[in-house]
């Protein structure tokens, strides 16, 4: 009996040290150099290599980092749970800047910055009404209408997919914008609109990814536009699968966040870029040059915070008429010509 | 409506039931040896890292499966000490070899390839999209054949039903758990690498999403036999495909199907037929006991 009472003891203490791993991450900031500023980012459940929205947010304060005299510190949640200890750690160790990526961490940052109103917070997707917290949030209904006639122009079928990932209003805005610029060039299309899932492991189920967009193929889609995290690269599988005749892909996906134009050269019709790694940058020089403040900051395709992705891999698959239309397309959303409905404004 | 039932949903519905095939026969073996395998989560989620990993450096998938089937076999080996020589909570070492999955391939993934737990993509020319699904097919005999008509598997369930008569007829109760643990960290090994090299094409953090759990599921549903245990997979497997396709299927009256509705199709038709098609299932007498010898 001894052994078994000592085996149960150390598996637990094997559980709880793995349940603590998370927090553990954050080194200890006396070894740190104290005159330099300190940001801490705490990153969604997709992890910072989604190759997606996460990684876009790593790159802007890698690049941050290089630039300015910053200390940085990252912590990925293996769990939602482990999101608010990992940003009060961070508080309660005076860090300058504390960025929250994703919008499922708002409500959890909105507590957090509540208690430490000396701390400088910035939510990524999310609202937060503190003077303490930016808000930054992307006008994606704009980026996703531009993809939405690049799409419908490309499309031969008549049928374009969307793939999302979690179904929450802030993916419900890229499928509007979306359906909107296709609807705008063709006005008889059809667009399939799938989620993933209803919880968070929606973000990191690719195998799930695949089969939504080989089901949206059976059904004659042939270009797909994914706003899915790690699942949507699921879908970039699904496409390859459909091969090339002539050189030119069968079936195209359209990628999200990041610039995803390389994943899978010549399957890759062009991706939604959200500049999160431009505006994280720019927070992070504000901060440095004391000039950081609280309140909403909106990306637009104003701003360059939304856009379309154009490089070697994708110039020759989208016609120059196309482009030509989509620049006229996006002087007209600049100067409120053109509406985009937003889903999150009803 | 035509559309929905097609040639593509049986695929589909057999690409959905592969991983749960595997990891649930694997949950057979421990369980009806008297070992509880909660831990086929964490199995998979090592066979899935590491037959993704191997098959990006190595190039072939074979040699990553094979790798895979390793990784099951020494995440469940951790398992098997735990339950049978050290006597602990089956239940509790499950649970920690489930967690502790969550976290090594993030540790390793970031030694590896500079990342937080998944891996680069592997060319389509590197993956096994069918092999498993068919092989799949075939282990359900073979499981079938290795349980009721082999002497070791006789041995198997007496060791799960009555350990003391077993033991009492010279069987050695360790010995069979043993090789019944490591046999089910191989089979759910081949379980997650499918899902890595073979249904998508690299590893992503916690990628199973609850998939070894269905399987535990589908055992229990299964009643712990072969061929009902296959059934449970396919129905599960089928009703996510079902769900697949049926969203953004228009109705008669012109209006979408609510996500909403879809989603829960699965696991509403779980509920239906567990409570009114299946009856008792009732385990192995002594499963989740470990065995000591009298002195």
């Amino acid at each position: 009996m001894r052994f078994r009472s000592l085996a149960t003891l150390a598996l637990l203490c094997l559980l709880v040290s793995v349940l603590l791993t998370p927090a553990c991450t954050t080194q200890s900031r006396e070894r740190d150099d104290k005159s330099k500023l300190h940001v801490g980012i705490v990153f969604d459940i997709g992890g910072k290599d989604d190759r997606s929205f996460n990684a876009a947010a790593w790159q802007g304060v890698k690049r941050a980092e290089k630039d300015f005299p910053i200390v940085l510190r990252d912590v990925e949640p293996g769990n939602p749970t482990s999101i608010e200890p990992a940003m009060r750690a961070f508080a309660e160790r005076g860090y300058n800047l504390v960025i929250g990526v994703g919008f499922a961490q708002s409500p959890i940052m909105e507590r957090v910055a509540k208690d430490y109103p000396n701390v400088n917070f910035a939510i990524i997707d999310g609202v937060i009404d503190l003077p303490n917290v930016a808000s930054l949030v992307f006008m994606e209904h704009q980026g996703s209408y531009l993809v939405g006639m690049i799409a419908a122009r490309t499309s031969k079928t008549g049928v374009l997919g969307f793939i999302g990932g979690m179904d929450i209003p802030l993916i419900h805005r890229f499928a509007v914008g979306y359906t909107e610029g296709a609807k705008a060039v063709n006005p008889n299309i059809q667009v399939i609109q799938n989620y993933v899932g209803v919880t968070d492991a929606a973000w990191n189920n690719p195998g799930k990814g695949k089969e939504l967009a080989l089901a949206q193929i059976s059904k004659g889609a042939d270009i797909i536009f994914t706003a899915a995290g790690n699942s949507g690269l699921g879908a970039f599988d699904a496409v390859e699968q459909y091969g090339k005749q002539n050189g030119r892909a069968q079936r195209f996906v359209i990628g999200v966040d990041s610039n995803q134009n390389g994943v899978k050269p010549g399957f890759v019709l062009t991706s939604m870029v959200k500049r999160v790694d431009n505006v994280v940058y720019q927070l992070v020089q504000e901060l440095v040059a004391g000039r950081f403040t609280g309140g909403f900051h909106v990306y637009g395709l104003k701003e360059d915070g939304v856009g379309y992705a154009m490089d070697q891999f994708n110039q020759e698959l989208i016609s120059p008429d196309t482009l030509k239309q989509v620049e006229e397309a996006k002087q007209k959303i600049i100067n409120g010509e053109i509406q985009v409905t937003d889903a999150m404004k009803k | 409506m035509r559309s929905i039932f097609s040639i593509a949903l049986i695929f589909s519905t057999l690409r959905l039931a592969t991983p749960l095939i595997w990891a649930s026969h694997g949950g057979m073996f421990s369980e009806r040896s008297g070992v509880i395998n909660i831990a086929l989560e964490g199995i998979m989620l090592a066979g899935a890292f590491t037959a993704a990993s191997v098959t990006f450096y190595a190039g072939n998938p074979w040699i990553g499966l094979v790798a895979g089937i390793a990784a099951g076999v020494a995440i469940s080996s951790i398992h098997a000490v735990a339950c049978i020589r050290f006597n602990a909570n089956q239940v509790v070492s499950g649970m920690a070899i489930n967690i502790l999955m969550i976290g090594l391939p993030a540790f390793l993934g970031g030694s590896l390839f500079a990342s937080t737990g998944s891996t680069p993509q592997i060319p389509k020319e590197n993956l096994i999209p069918w092999t498993p699904v068919f092989l799949a097919f075939l282990l359900v005999p073979a499981t079938w054949y290795v349980l009721y008509r082999t002497p070791f598997g006789l041995r198997l369930r007496a060791v799960g039903e009555k350990p003391e008569a077993a033991d009492a007829a010279g069987v050695s109760v360790k010995l069979m758990r043993y090789s019944a643990v490591l046999i089910s960290g191989a089979l759910a090994g081949v379980g997650g690498a499918y899902l890595s090299i073979g249904q998508s094409s690299l590893f992503t953090r916690n990628m199973t999403s609850g998939r070894g759990f269905i399987s535990l599921a589908a055992l229990i549903f299964g009643k712990w036999r072969p061929v009902q245990t296959m059934l449970a997979c396919l129905l599960f497997g089928f009703t996510e495909a079902v769900s697949i396709q049926l969203q953004g299927v228009r109705l008669p009256s012109g209006e979408d199907i609510p996500n909403q509705f879809i989603q829960i199709i699965p696991y509403v038709l779980t509920i239906i037929v567990l409570a009114g098609f299946i009856g008792q299932s009732r385990a192995p007498r002594a499963i989740g006991l470990p065995y000591q010898k009298e002195r």
